[in-house]
């Protein structure tokens, strides 16, 4: 048999279905979020590590002239803290996607599919290994080919000869970033392959595995013996590539956005919590004179607490049940999507049992802890004070400054007056109420401005770019030539010479160490030369000036490179390296470059003094007469013949569109995961305003009797109870706003220097103030009017004697 | 060695040294106002003995709620001692008072108070579940025996909304001796019922004074003066007679 106190517990619940469900969905929606974000971060994490890891990803890539034989494999596989090597080639070519459209390839040169051990990928479909004369094709690369496999396409080699090879089947490689990302096809080819295309199948990259993996400093001492001893013995050492040991070149991206969603999330059961904790309130408040009557009985505070604590945890224990099992379905969704997006397998879609229980404390400890407060001053509360409430308020109207100046307000309509001083009355619950609105609504907006601030980030880095083409060369050609060359193609509007070369941090051995992965894009570091006054960037200075006319040994470091020299200053001299040179210069400014690999711009001067191309150019910018993409795409082809035609081969050719699509398809997702966040927010916001106006009204029954028994009409009770309601809504929308700012600078400094290495704009989002607005007032109005509504059908009797 | 720990409730109880259950030696009752101090008892000197049946009654303002709530503790002195059955409230805080009263004191509110999720019975049963008084399979047939007891035995597994007046009064009646205390202490309990039910109150009430209970009643009825053993008159905070 159950004592009466906890049948009072289960009927009280009973009684207040409607409020207890607010709760229980409110919670509810919160350990969904956190439920949903922690099972798919810990799926992926895990999983990606485990694809990546798959691939037996190399500690280093070093690329040797002349080519890696077996003698020197086998010479290399023995020396001290090498566990592993295989010899490869990767290609930059190109790939014909559409008539006269080209779009970069990479080709991955495999001396021996089955027995390969290093950086590996594994079979899709069709055939393995592919015959000479054919091609695999990255399975998530093939739609960017506009074909089929079986299907031949039209590769075009740096050595400028084109010929067609066939697509005999798909493979999947997790240790890239996926294709349709980087707007770059990726094929594996045979080394006959190779020399069928570019007329040798040497293979210039010598992967190494090294026995300790655990940071960049313990690959980077063996790594730096072997290129040392691979000097000695005569070969020449030009690139080593050190990738972030063990480590998927999107992980630090996906694990940043997780974090923001996790910490989203967090944001949303908090705010559930302090919803149950302030219905939990607006209940006590209702009940106290029942919790002066136990008292009177013999009742002791905490007797009292352990009923409605017991309350609090039923309803977070009804949540979990509620929210755990959609949350882990959304989690493997959540997962599978970023892994498609990511181009990895989920091997499995196992949630540890830590993420079950965590989802039960926060669903039942998070809500029992801020619900503590409330109730333990409530159960304190003197029989005498309990026994004493009325339902009308115990804090007296009048006695501070605010209220005499609300006092003094004329003019207004007598019912909306008297709803502005009621709004102020009771202060207690309006704080309260006014505490849960404003943070829903500052999580909310801070959600929606991050989002903002993202988009704007991604648009100011469009914006720098003051381009439509950019073309590499796969070898320097003269100046003039490259311009004769493209003179008379239509639709340019200006040209100017951007020449690159890869270059690394100083080292004293004279390596050229980058943090570069397999694919040369992901942490790469480029010299780039540009005319001091050019118009095509317009970079944003953080510190000391751009690049100007005499500026000789002058270099400005965009933030990325920044982040390689921790301490430099403007003023600072910096040592590169570049293809086995020492490079003095001196920084004279550090510019925003967002979404921009790590560059160094210099004078064409001082890159051709360095570089000894005088008059020589790898690659050009160009800007044309109009700017939309059938323009740009036709442009670029011609410009690529017009090249061609003249020798020069065009190693690979950047429209700004595709650029565009690249960068859109690294944040597409954050976006919606934002939006997603967003809008369950706004459902424990709206929960949160229907639950605590709906309370206030409730309490306030009584008064509305003894309104009512001095002659107020039931709509004048109505009028004055939403008037009220849109009064508080509105407080609490500025507060908000307020609110969102801070919150909206703090995720996205964090989330900025995670994901750009630079914060995130603060950017109120009008939009999202707009739409916030909307859901407070109308909230406002629904949540009141139907509880008052409710409460002017009653008797005046009833509402009197109302407990 | 044991180490003894001190019961501030132990502490409080004096050695029972005659019939006399409660008494007030120059209590007063200040209240904090706008207009600076109110004081609502001054100087109040009252004995209670075993067995009375006590009234209390005065205008209204003249501190008789004031009075009883000291004596229940549901008050605190500002000056004075208040012992209650051999205790000295004074001396015990919030939690000890909720025990005490619990045990030693009955109280019964104008207007009734049961909580209304309950069943009569349940309410009656509340006291002796926080108190912890009877065993847990003795509750309800102690709560049956007692609505019997007012006369309500058939109305116990209704909830109090479906009872009369004068019959939710009769169950806060059964709770307020759900843990057997010696004392009643009932404010105006009549005061919010018909002339019959009132009626009928006061004889249970007189009933239990008869079994031995003690009890303390503010009213404002003058007919009731029959039932009464003794009339404390309060007038401005103090006894007038």
């Amino acid at each position: 048999m159950i004592g009466p106190r906890w049948k009072k517990l289960l009927r009280d619940l009973q009684a207040a279905q409607g409020r207890m469900l607010m709760m229980v969905l409110a919670i509810a929606v919160g350990v969904f979020s956190v439920g949903t974000i922690l099972s798919a971060y810990t799926i992926l994490t895990r999983e990606i590590s485990n694809n990546y890891l798959g691939t037996n990803p190399a500690s280093a890539l070093l690329e040797v002239e002349p080519g890696v034989d077996d003698a020197l494999l086998a010479e290399a596989g023995g020396r001290s803290g090498i566990e592993a090597v295989e010899a490869s080639s990767t290609v930059v070519a190109r790939v014909e996607v559409s008539p006269n459209q080209w779009m970069p390839l990479l080709l991955f040169v495999i001396k021996d599919f089955d027995t390969m051990h290093i950086n590996k990928f594994n079979p899709e479909s069709g055939e393995w290994p592919p015959a000479e004369g054919h091609i695999l094709i990255e399975r998530e690369a093939l739609s960017l080919t506009n074909t089929e496999v079986g299907n031949a396409i039209n590769v075009e080699t740096p050595n400028g000869s084109k010929q067609e090879v066939v697509i005999s089947g798909l493979v999947h490689d997790p240790g890239l970033a996926p294709a349709w990302q980087e707007q770059t096809v990726y094929g594996y080819i045979t080394p006959a392959t190779l020399a069928m295309l570019d007329g040798s199948s040497d293979l210039h990259i010598l992967k190494v595995i090294v026995e300790d993996q655990s940071s960049v400093q313990a690959i980077e001492a063996p790594v730096s013996e072997l290129a040392a001893w691979l000097k000695s013995q005569g070969y020449a050492v030009h690139e080593v590539r050190i990738p972030p040991p063990q480590k998927h070149p999107h992980q630090t991206q996906m694990v940043a956005i997780l974090t923001m969603m996790l910490i989203f999330s967090l944001m949303a059961l908090v705010l559930s919590a302090i919803l149950t904790a302030t219905m939990i309130g607006g209940l006590l408040a209702q009940q106290v004179r029942q919790i002066g009557v136990m008292k009177a009985v013999g009742a002791r505070s905490r007797q009292i607490a352990g009923i409605y604590l017991a309350l609090v945890a039923l309803i977070g224990s009804a949540a979990v049940v509620l929210g755990l099992p959609p949350s882990l379905a959304a989690g493997r969704g959540l997962a599978g999507l970023v892994a498609q997006l990511l181009n990895f397998t989920l091997y499995s879609t196992d949630i540890p049992g830590w993420v079950y229980l965590v989802q039960f404390l926060a669903g039942v400890l998070v809500p029992f802890l801020i619900a503590l407060g409330p109730i333990f001053k409530t159960t304190r509360v003197t029989v005498r004070e309990a026994i004493n409430d009325f339902g009308t308020s115990k804090e007296t109207f009048g006695s501070r400054r605010l209220d005499s100046w609300l006092g003094k307000i004329q003019g207004l309509d007598s019912t909306l007056m008297l709803a502005l001083r009621n709004t102020f009355r009771r202060r207690g619950r309006l704080l309260l109420t006014l505490s849960l609105l404003s943070v829903a609504g500052g999580i909310f907006l801070a959600a929606l401005n991050v989002k903002t601030a993202w988009e704007q980030n991604l648009a100011d880095a469009a914006a720098d770019r003051r381009y439509d083409l950019e073309i590499r060369l796969n070898s320097p050609a003269p100046k003039e030539k490259v311009l004769s060359a493209i003179g008379d193609v239509p639709g340019i509007q200006q040209v100017e010479a951007w020449n690159y070369e890869p270059a690394a941090k100083y080292r004293p051995d004279g390596l050229d160490i980058v943090r570069t992965y397999p694919d040369g894009g992901h942490g790469s570091f480029t010299l780039r030369s540009l005319p001091p006054e050019t118009e095509m960037v317009r970079l944003t200075i953080l510190e000391g000036r751009w690049l100007q006319s005499g500026d000789t040994d002058g270099v400005v470091l965009n933030h990325m490179a920044r982040a390689l020299f921790p301490n430099v200053k403007v003023g600072d001299q910096i040592q590169l390296m570049l293809d086995g040179k020492e490079v003095d210069l001196q920084v004279v400014g550090i510019a925003r470059e967002l979404v921009t690999p790590a560059t160094a711009y210099v004078l064409p001067e001082k890159f051709a003094e360095v570089t000894g191309t005088i008059e020589q150019v790898n690659g050009i910018r160009i800007v044309m007469n109009k700017h939309d993409a059938v323009t740009r795409s036709n442009v670029a082809g011609e410009v690529e013949r017009a090249l061609e035609a003249n020798g020069m081969n065009v190693k690979v050719s950047i429209l700004e569109t595709m650029l565009d699509a690249a960068v859109s398809g690294h944040v597409y997702i954050l976006i919606v995961m934002l939006i997603v966040m967003s809008v369950l927010i706004a459902i424990v916001g709206a929960l949160g305003l229907v639950s605590s106006m709906g309370t206030s009204v409730i309490e306030r029954t009584r008064e509305f009797g003894i309104m009512r028994s001095i002659g107020a009409r039931s709509n004048t009770v109505l009028w004055n109870v939403i008037s009220e309601g849109i009064f508080i809504g509105l407080m609490s929308w500025v507060i908000a706003v307020a609110m969102s700012l801070p919150l909206s600078l703090s995720i996205g400094r964090l989330i900025g220097n995670l994901a750009f290495r630079f914060p995130l704009p603060l950017i109120l989002s009008p939009s999202a103030v707009v739409i916030w607005l909307a859901i407070i007032v109308i909230g406002s109005i629904a949540a009141s009017a139907y509880p008052a509504r409710n409460a002017s059908r009653l008797t005046i009797r009833e509402t009197l004697v109302y407990v | 060695m044991f180490t003894q720990v001190a019961n501030p409730i132990k502490e409080a109880i004096l050695p029972a040294s005659s019939s006399r259950l409660i008494e007030l030696r120059g209590v007063t009752k200040a209240y904090e106002v706008a207009s600076g101090q109110f004081l609502a008892l001054k100087g109040i000197d009252m004995q209670v003995d075993a067995g009375e049946f006590v009234a209390v009654v005065g205008k209204s303002g003249s501190g008789k709620s004031t009075l009883i709530n000291v004596i229940t503790g549901i008050d605190d002195a500002s000056s004075g001692e208040v012992l209650v059955a051999s205790t000295v409230v004074s001396k015990l805080d919030q939690e000890q008072l909720s025990i005490w009263r619990g045990k030693s004191v009955g109280v019964v509110f104008q207007f009734f108070q049961l909580l209304p999720t309950l069943t009569v019975a349940e309410n009656v049963i509340l006291p002796m579940d926080f108190c912890n008084t009877y065993p847990v399979r003795e509750r309800r047939e102690r709560a049956i025996s007692l609505l019997e007891k007012v006369g309500i035995a058939e109305q116990a597994d209704k909830l109090p909304a479906h009872l009369s007046g004068g019959q939710q009064q009769r169950a806060a009646i059964a709770r307020a001796l759900a843990n057997d205390p010696p004392i009643l202490v009932a404010d105006e309990p009549t005061g919010n019922l018909d002339t019959q039910t009132s009626e009928d109150v006061m004889r249970l009430f007189s009933k239990l004074v008869e079994e031995g209970k003690t009890v303390v009643m503010v009213t404002h009825e003058r007919d009731f003066s029959r039932y009464f053993t003794r009339t404390i008159m309060l007038a401005d905070g103090q006894v007038v007679s």
